[in-house]
């Protein structure tokens, strides 16, 4: 038996802060697949992580003026599940509204209804933040 | 970060075949839509659209998708999507997309090999 030493454990959290960029967004997705191997989730279930905080992202950056702000990234690996906070600080409302945003929206909604156990986001304070939860062998579909 | 995302349209094919690969996300996505405009621009009525080396899609490249299709249809054509990894043909089933496109396995099943 080879033991383990990368593996992480129920209360350990990982944070990543970037510039609210579309471009870096691939580092969430980066980081997620390599934190959620590490927290015992399969490959099938590392994938679904992987989209999912792309779209917790996006769904973050969503009506703001992400050029000025940046994305926090939380992540938590929780018993058996781990949940993905995602904050956007320091932007505006974005002046001119993406005319795709609404449409896209909605297939972020329906992407995280289909690949995590809960999901939500909400709006407070100019700062905007989404968060999901999701279980080892929970099969969200 | 986005080194491995290629798009081409292959010349002289009916229907225009365009051939991407690599990961179509918020930040390659834009790249697509020009050039399915482009196409579309360019009088076509249908369009292939290969995503056999698409190796990550997300809800952008959906909505260009979509964008496209709306186009395409406007204008009496289709857009077939030749999709075959079941990573990728998955996302479009849980966004109920699989009903709305053409989707197919392989560039043969619409004459476009």
């Amino acid at each position: 038996m080879t033991e383990t030493t990368d593996r992480l454990e129920s209360g350990d959290r990982i944070e990543l802060k970037f510039p609210a960029r579309g471009d870096l967004i691939v580092l969430a997705r980066l980081v997620t697949s390599a934190i959620s191997a590490r927290a015992g989730f399969d490959i099938e279930e590392l994938e679904d992580l992987r989209l999912a905080v792309g779209e917790l992202c996006l769904l973050t950056l969503q009506g703001s003026d992400a050029q000025h702000g940046d994305l926090h990234l939380e992540l938590n690996v929780l018993g058996d599940a781990i949940e993905v906070v995602c904050t956007l600080e320091r932007a505006g409302v974005a002046t001119v509204p993406e005319p795709e945003a609404e449409e896209g929206a909605r297939l972020s909604e329906q992407i995280l209804d289909a690949l995590v156990d809960e999901h939500g986001r909400e709006s407070r304070d100019g700062s905007a933040r989404a968060w999901l939860r999701k279980r080892r062998g929970g099969h969200a579909e | 970060m986005d080194q491995d995302f290629q798009i081409e349209q292959r010349a002289g094919s009916t229907p225009p075949v365009v051939t991407v690969r690599g990961e179509i996300d918020v930040a390659t996505a834009p790249q697509l839509r020009e050039c399915l405009h482009n196409v579309i621009a360019q009088g076509e009525g249908s369009i292939v659209l290969d995503l056999l080396g698409v190796t990550f899609l997300d809800s952008t490249a959906l909505g260009v998708l979509v964008g496209a299709l709306k186009r395409c249809r406007e204008s009496g054509g289709e857009l077939y999507v030749v999709v075959a990894d079941p990573r990728i043909v998955k996302i479009f089933e849980i966004t109920g997309l699989t009903s709305v496109f053409t989707i197919v396995d392989s560039l043969e099943s619409v004459g476009a090999a």
